[in-house]
Parts: C-alpha cells; sequence; structure tokens
C-alpha cells in the first residue's frame, strides 16, 4: 500500500512535467514566428528573385498557416525529430551531439569542484561558527557570489594565460591537435590544460550556494538534539562535526547539485565566449542571433527538457532520501 | 534577450508612428487657419452690426484677392502642398551595426539643414533588409552598404547590378534608378574585350554616377590584418587589392621563418558548411577556395587570371575556349579531367545548388573539343564572366558528385545539405578536420602545382575579441584574420610588439546613402546634389571611423587601381550653395523655414 502511494505520487510528477513541456514547446515555437521581419532575410541573399523567394518558403513549410505549422512541429517533435538547422543544414539533434560532450565536461568539473569545496568550506565554517574564519569566509563568499563571471574570466584569462602564459586562452584543444575519440580527447593532457580556466572561472561562482547552504544547514543541525546527546555521550569534536552533523546537513546540498547540472547544462554563454569553448551555450547565442528557428528552438527545447527531468530527479531524491517529505505529502491528502 | 530587444523596438516602433501621426495632424491644424483667411474675412464682413470691427482686416483680405484674384488663395494652399514631408532616414540599430547607427544620426542632422524634417528609424539588419529590399516603395532613403567580395572585383558587379533599370524590380537596383543612358554606358563595359576601352567605359559610369548621384558614397574602410613576423617571412604576406592580407595568395605563398610552420588564424564567426556548392557565411568561403580550384582565380591586383585553366580565350565577346592545365589531380589521387570541370559548371544548373546558379545562369552551352579543351557559349555578351563564373565555381570531382546529385534528384532536399565526411577537392590544402564551433584544420597538398609553403592552415573561431590580441602576443595566433574589436587598438598593439606587423589595405566594399527614387522628392537630381553638398565625409571618417577609412565618391573602391575613376569632380561640403542649388531649380522654403518643392509639384507621400 505504501509502495502504491509512491509510485501514484512519482507517476503525478511525472504527468506534470510533460504537461510543462507541452507548454515550453508551444511557447518557443510562437516566439520565435512572432519576432518581426521574414526569417528568410537572415537566411537568403537579397539576390534571390521573388519565385525563388517562395520556393524557399515552401521548402521549409514557411508557406503555410501558423496553425499547420505548429501541429507539423509538434508531430515531429513527439516523434523526436527536432529539425534541421537552416544554416548548417544538417540535424539539429546531431548538431547539439557534436558539442555536448564539451558542454558535459565544462558543467560537471566546476560542479564537483565548487560543490567539494562549498561542502567543506560550509562545514568549516559552521563549526567554526563567530571566528575570525568564519568572518573572512563569508565575505570571500559574497565577493565571489557577487563578482560578474566576464571579469572573473577576464582577470584569469589576462593572469594565466597572456601574462604567465600557464594555460591556453581559447577552444578545448591546440591548433590542430585531433582526437580519434571523445576518450581520447578527456583523457589528454591538452584537453584539460584547456579546462581548467573556464572550469575555474564557473567554479569560483558557483561555489557559494553549496557553501552557504552547508553552512546554515550544519548550524541548524549542530543544535539539534541528537547532537547535543553525542556530545554529553563524550564523542570526539570531529565525529560530531563529520558523522553526526555534516551527514544530515548534506542531504539538501546534494539535490542542490542535482538542479545545478539541469540549470547549467544550457552551457554557460558568458564563460563559453570568454574562452572560445566550443560549447552549446554560444550555438545558442548564435542561433537567436540569425534567427536559426529550427536549431534555436530545438536547442532549447532540449535544455528545458533536461532541466525538467533534473527538476524530476531532485524531487524523487528527495523523496527516497529524506523520509519526512513523503509523510507530509500523506498527511495532506 | 534579443526577443525583448526586438520587441522594444517594435513598441519603439508604434511610438514613434504615432508622433509622427500626431505632430502631422497637429502641422495641418496649424496650417488650416492661415491657408484660409479670405473667406473668414468676407463672412465677417457680411453682418453689418459688428462690421466696424470686422471691416479692418476685410479690406487687406480683399485687397490680397484683388492683386491675384484667384491665384491667391490657390497658391496659399498650394504653398501647403508643395511643402516636403518629414522623410524618414531607416537604417540599422545601434545594436546591428553601432557604426551605420552613428552616421545615420549624422546624416539625419546634416539633412535637416535644408529645411527638411528627417527621422532617423534604426532597426535591426533583418527588419531593415526586408523593409528596403522587399517593400521597394515603402522607405525613403537609408544607409546601406556593400560589402568586399572578391567576386566585386569585377566593377561590373556594382556597375550593372546596383545601376541597370533591368534590375529594379526585384534585383539590386533597389533605389530604382533608371536612366537610358546609363543602361547603354553599363551594358556597353560588359560587351567589351578590349580591356582599355572596357576600363574608358567604366570610368564613364562612374561619372555619370557622380553627376546623378543615385548614392551619396560615404566612404570606404580600411582593413588591417596582422600577422606574427618571427613566423612568417613579410615579403610572402601578400596585399590584394581590397581584399587584404588574408587572402588566397598569401595562403599559399607564406613562407614560415622557422619549427613553426603552421598558420593558426581566427575568425569570430564559425564555419557552417564545407561543401563546393553552399556557402551559408562569408567563413564558409575561406575554407572552399582552398580546397577546390577554380578555372581562373582574382589575382592580387583584382584581375581574374587563369590557375586550373592553362589558357583562357575570348574568341568573341560571347564565346570563350579554356585548356585545362595539365597532371591535376584530385585529393584521392584521381586525375582531374576536362568532364569533370564541364561537370562543375553544369551542376549547379539543375535545382541542386541554388547558391550557385546565378553564376551560370549565362552559359549557354558548353562543349567539348579536345582532350583537355572546352568552349563555353554565353547567351549575352558577358566579359565579366571571367570573375563572375570562371572564378567563382569550385571545380568538383564528378565520380564524386555525379552519383550523389543523382541521388539528390529523387528527394526533396538539394545538395546544399549534403556534407561530405571528407571533402576532395584538387586545391593547394587538403581537409584534415572539422570540430564545429572550435577550429578548422587544412594541410598543404604537396602535389599541387602551386603548392603552399606551409604545412597546415589552421582557423580557430574565437569568441572572445579581447583575447585575440592577447592570444597574439603569446603566440597562440600567428595571423589575425578577423577582429571585431577596436581598430585604434589593435595598431596600438601592433606598435608595442615588434613580433606583429599590420597590413592595411582600402577595402573594396563601401558605406553610402541610398535615396529611393520611386519617392520625391528623391526622384530629382538637384535635391539629390544638394543634399549631398550637406555630408561631411570628412568628419564621418574622422569622428565615426577615427580615422580608419577613407572619403569615397564613387561605389568602386580607389583600391582598384585599373578601375577607379580618380579624375571624379568632387562634391563640395557646402550648405548655404546646397541651398542656392535648390533655390535655382524652383525650390522654396516656407515663412517657418520649411523646404517646399518647386511650383507645380505637390507632396502626395504625407500621410
Amino acid at each position: 500500500m505504501k509502495h502504491w502511494r509512491t509510485i501514484q505520487l512519482i507517476a503525478a510528477r511525472v504527468g506534470e512535467r510533460l504537461l510543462v513541456l507541452v507548454i515550453i514547446a508551444t511557447i518557443l515555437f510562437f516566439m520565435f514566428r512572432l519576432m518581426p521581419g521574414n526569417p528568410l532575410v537572415a537566411y537568403i541573399s537579397p539576390t534571390f528573385t521573388a519565385e525563388q523567394q517562395e520556393a524557399l518558403m515552401k521548402a521549409f513549410g514557411l508557406d503555410k498557416p501558423l496553425s499547420v505549422q505548429y501541429f507539423i512541429y509538434m508531430a515531429n517533435l513527439a516523434r523526436g525529430n527536432l529539425g534541421d538547422s537552416f544554416f548548417y543544414k544538417k540535424p539539429v539533434a546531431q548538431l547539439m551531439g557534436e558539442l555536448l560532450p564539451n558542454t558535459l565536461m565544462l558543467t560537471v568539473i566546476p560542479l564537483l569542484l565548487a560543490y567539494a569545496f562549498g561542502i567543506v568550506a560550509g562545514t568549516v565554517l559552521a563549526w567554526r561558527r563567530g571566528s575570525k574564519l568564519e568572518g573572512a569566509g563569508i565575505i570571500y563568499t559574497l565577493i565571489s557570489r557577487s563578482a560578474p563571471e566576464f571579469w572573473v574570466g577576464m582577470i584569469l584569462l589576462t593572469l594565466f594565460a597572456f601574462k604567465l602564459k600557464w594555460f591556453p586562452a581559447s577552444g578545448a584543444s591546440s591548433p590542430g591537435v585531433i582526437y580519434s575519440s571523445f576518450l581520447h580527447q578527456v583523457t589528454s593532457a591538452d584537453f584539460w590544460r584547456h579546462l581548467i580556466l573556464p572550469a575555474l572561472t564557473m567554479a569560483f561562482y558557483l561555489q557559494g550556494l553549496p557553501l552557504l547552504l552547508m553552512r546554515s544547514n550544519m548550524l541548524d543541525v549542530l543544535e539539534e538534539d541528537f547532537v547535543t546527546m553525542a556530545r554529553m555521550k563524550g564523542v570526539s569534536e570531529w565525529t560530531v562535526v563529520l558523522r553526526h552533523a555534516a551527514r544530515n546537513a548534506l542531504l539538501p546540498v546534494v539535490t542542490a547539485m542535482a538542479l545545478g547540472i539541469g540549470y547549467t547544462i544550457g552551457g554557460d554563454v558568458v564563460v563559453e565566449t570568454i574562452f572560445s569553448w566550443p560549447g552549446l551555450g554560444r550555438m545558442l547565442v548564435r542561433a537567436v542571433a540569425n534567427r536559426d528557428y529550427p536549431l534555436a528552438q530545438g536547442a532549447f527545447f532540449v535544455l528545458a527538457a533536461l532541466m525538467v527531468f533534473m527538476n524530476l530527479v531532485a524531487d524523487v531524491m528527495y523523496y527516497v532520501l529524506d523520509p519526512r517529505v513523503g509523510r507530509t505529502k500523506e498527511a495532506t491528502t | 534577450m534579443l526577443k525583448s530587444h526586438k520587441k522594444l523596438t517594435r513598441r519603439e516602433f508604434l511610438a514613434t508612428a504615432a508622433i509622427v501621426g500626431s505632430s502631422i495632424a497637429l502641422a495641418s491644424c496649424g496650417a488650416t487657419p492661415t491657408a484660409t483667411p479670405a473667406p473668414t474675412a468676407t463672412k465677417a464682413a457680411a453682418p453689418a452690426p459688428t462690421a466696424t470691427k470686422a471691416a479692418a482686416p476685410a479690406p487687406t483680405a480683399t485687397k490680397a484677392a484683388a492683386a491675384a484674384p484667384t491665384t491667391a488663395p490657390a497658391a496659399a494652399g498650394d504653398a501647403k502642398a508643395r511643402v516636403i514631408r518629414k522623410l524618414i532616414l531607416v537604417g540599422q540599430d545601434q545594436g546591428s551595426d553601432a557604426k551605420e547607427f552613428e552616421m545615420g544620426k549624422f546624416t539625419a542632422d546634416a539633412v535637416k539643414q535644408l529645411g527638411i524634417d528627417v527621422e532617423l528609424q534604426a532597426m535591426p539588419w533583418e527588419q531593415l533588409s526586408d523593409l528596403v529590399w522587399y517593400q521597394r516603395d515603402k522607405w525613403d532613403f537609408t544607409m546601406w552598404q556593400m560589402v568586399g567580395r572578391a567576386e566585386r572585383s569585377d566593377p561590373d558587379e556594382l556597375l550593372y547590378n546596383l545601376f541597370h533599370s533591368s534590375t529594379v524590380k526585384d534585383g539590386y537596383n533597389f533605389i530604382g534608378y533608371i536612366k537610358p543612358e546609363y543602361d547603354k554606358l553599363a551594358e556597353a563595359q560588359r560587351a567589351e574585350t578590349d580591356p582599355a576601352k572596357r576600363v574608358e567605359l567604366v570610368k564613364q559610369c562612374q561619372a555619370m554616377l557622380n553627376e546623378d548621384q543615385p548614392y551619396v558614397n560615404y566612404c570606404h574602410q580600411m582593413m588591417d590584418y596582422v600577422y606574427n613576423n618571427t613566423v612568417w617571412e613579410p615579403s610572402t604576406i601578400l596585399d590584394q587589392a581590397g581584399i587584404g592580407a588574408k587572402n588566397f595568395w598569401t595562403f599559399i605563398s607564406a613562407k614560415p621563418k622557422g619549427d613553426q610552420k603552421d598558420m593558426v588564424l581566427v575568425s569570430g564567426p564559425v564555419v557552417t558548411a564545407i561543401n563546393p556548392l553552399y556557402i551559408s557565411g562569408g567563413t564558409d568561403s575561406w575554407v572552399t577556395e582552398l580546397i577546390w580550384d577554380r578555372l581562373m582565380r582574382i589575382g592580387t591586383d583584382g584581375l581574374a587570371k587563369p590557375w586550373a585553366a592553362e589558357k583562357v580565350q575570348w574568341a568573341d565577346p560571347k564565346t570563350v575556349d579554356i585548356t585545362l592545365r595539365q597532371g591535376m589531380k584530385w585529393h584521392d589521387g584521381k586525375p582531374v579531367t576536362i568532364d569533370d570541370v564541364i561537370f562543375s559548371f553544369q551542376a549547379p544548373m539543375g535545382d541542386e545548388a541554388p547558391m550557385y546558379k546565378p553564376f551560370v545562369s549565362r552559359i549557354d552551352s558548353i562543349t567539348k573539343t579536345g582532350d583537355n579543351t572546352c568552349r563555353f557559349v554565353l547567351k549575352t555578351a558577358y566579359v565579366p564572366f571571367e570573375t563572375a563564373s570562371l572564378a567563382k565555381i569550385n571545380l568538383i570531382p564528378k565520380h564524386i558528385w555525379e552519383p550523389v546529385l543523382k541521388d539528390l534528384s529523387t528527394k526533396p532536399e538539394n545538395a546544399e545539405k549534403y556534407q561530405e565526411k571528407v571533402p576532395i577537392g584538387s586545391g593547394p590544402f587538403k581537409f584534415v578536420a572539422w570540430k564545429q564551433s572550435e577550429e578548422v584544420t587544412l594541410e598543404a597538398n604537396t602535389e599541387h602545382f602551386n603548392a603552399p609553403k606551409m604545412r597546415r592552415w589552421v582557423l580557430r573561431f574565437v569568441a572572445n575579441p579581447e583575447a585575440v590580441l592577447g592570444m597574439m602576443h603569446s603566440g597562440e595566433l600567428n595571423f589575425i584574420s578577423f577582429y571585431a574589436g577596436d581598430p585604434a587598438l589593435l595598431l596600438s598593439e601592433v606598435q608595442k610588439d615588434p613580433k606583429l606587423s599590420v597590413v592595411s589595405t582600402i577595402e573594396l566594399g563601401s558605406r553610402f546613402l541610398a535615396m529611393n527614387e520611386r519617392r520625391p522628392p528623391f526622384d530629382d537630381v538637384w535635391f539629390r546634389k544638394a543634399l549631398s553638398m550637406c555630408i561631411d565625409k570628412q568628419a564621418i571618417v574622422q569622428g565615426i571611423y577615427k580615422g580608419r577609412a577613407v572619403v569615397s565618391n564613387s561605389i568602386i573602391s580607389p583600391s582598384m587601381k585599373a578601375w577607379y575613376n580618380d579624375k571624379l569632380p568632387p562634391i563640395p561640403v557646402d550648405v548655404k550653395a546646397a541651398r542656392q542649388l535648390l533655390k535655382d531649380h524652383g525650390y522654396d522654403w516656407d515663412s517657418s523655414g520649411k523646404l517646399m518643392y518647386p511650383a507645380g509639384k505637390t507632396e502626395t507621400l504625407a500621410k
């Protein structure tokens, strides 16, 4: 009976998310169509005659009424067909697929760095509550949260790429270096040398959330009875902080990270631009600027879907990891 | 982000439209009482009781009526109708092209000096080109530009297409300039096979345009390309007229000085296709022109010269004989034959390569005349064929593309969608790799008849213009082939670093003000001339381009030494003289200083 209830709740969540996706696809479709100007103007050369233009409109299906275009789009989407880019003349899925590994690396590595550091630092700051270390730590965190990424990126670039020449300034590999596979690429030193500056720039910004979250959770948990109980039992401070308090405080941080992946997966446009990282963010900007409807729509949709999915994962994780969530649900229904 | 920006401009547009509407309404309200003083006066004079007061103005009214019994009220009404409406200058907004926007503001202010209301309506490029190109009778004048492309090295592309009456409807003559004498000159130059005579005709075309001022030519920008002189032998970095140091000839002749044998170049815009039958953006063509050979190439002097063709000979202005160079090979080892050449020109004739179709549309027939010769017969006499087609069409291997095109002919998509895994051409560079959004790598084809001196050609896509300079200092790049930042900064950085050298060239392209002759007052040559005299081009070059441009007086760039007419009489910057010129040709100003058409011409386009 309890199991059935869980499945029901999760199914309801999945249903909700599907509806969200349909709404997103609809908004995306109309958003791009309603921008002023003919989409073909950006695409075709003005030398084209009226007949050539009409032929092109037809080829892209732009001669059909908007409602018909909408249903064709939704039907294709349901079949997993995101369409072809106007400019690249290639399937959107393929174009995104080519850049996804780079973007994943620039998402996961900074998140891991940021959360690893944030969790440790947050724990230490909570534990050393009221000390000078905590004061300095809070100021540092606030700076990292409010420093614009482009500024941090340019500073790192100037310092480490141009002055010290330790790291390269652009791309994901050195000029002319060719890898046989993605695995080959991510295991090469060259790739990591290119990844380090953009990853640090992002991690610097991302660390604030886990740090503050961990700190405040820790402060709450350290006040709890079971911690006082442990201290009274004479358990060492080390064990109290790590085994009793930190483990409990970690839970929301982990779910925040799941959400973080969802938010960051779209590629960080600013960081990708500063370091010319070949990722999805830059492609998206170009697609919007060039009015590459299929590419922009497809890419936005996939990113939104990923975000919605990670949200779902976070929800489910909460439900599974924290029994209290399930109980409140049951109590309200 | 972009969306909200567009929305804003649309809202702005509506707001300005409302303002325009209401100001016109106000103007006409204000005009009504002054325009019809006589009837009110006579009416007022009729009733006796208040006659003493009303009688005073009545005599003046009747006096005026007596002096010119019928014309006076008509003239007054006519004067109102003769006032030139508020002219709308359209151009790109600040976000699309800051310089174009600044020039638009400058121009609007300059034209106001003639006594005309001018409003600048700035919009994104897509919206602007949609309006100017596809709604040809809906705009007054526009800030416009022609970008420098190698095929524009032949003056025909600019002189014929932009100003010949045959392209008024939906071609390049978007301003609607129609002049039979000009048509004759433009036609004559494209049929003249004697180069010296053709130059003369081309110069006459420019002189006529200078007289008629269909465009006010503003300037040609300077293009600066920077290279590392410790990596590349300076004498082997060549400057192509109107194109600059980033050109085909530099890429095949650049000689490495030391161990760095790879040229690492940069572009902001990425490559989107490597296809001999499709180009989606400017950067694509950097790559295609190196992988695929062409029968002719535009030389550093801007003139077409034989390349894959050993000989190009005109039998008459409609017939050209080609002899193919011997011993050429495709990158897959197969020989290049005359059949490949013929196939390359036939391939775009169908519907599989719409982008290249216009370049073969003049060909009537191609016949094989020997083992390595063929003859092109054109539909009409067309000497620019060398630049426009022979130096433009990529030679493609028949054994690869014939089956591909056959297969595509049964499908809805065309050759533009076809991407070879490893593109095969016969050009001086071979394809190595393409990493989307990151780089394209080519390597020297050592078997080519003009093999490059460098080992590899690596084009990096760098999104951050500020980083380009740093990367040049640090050696990550050794050739700046694209720079979107401030040119003054670029030049000062070059001066600071002795490793760097700059090559500056006047571009082939130009910036200008185009006036729509479908809409008065722009249909009158005297008005256009007067307007032209208000534009201080030198101030634009100094103020907006920081001196990195040259004043222009022809659509042909001075860098095209063979074609440019350097004897054109300059147009003086003189507002007083401009107003006098208008006065001499019947224009006048109303009491509030608004410019009016000459007598007999009224404003029909005011809303």
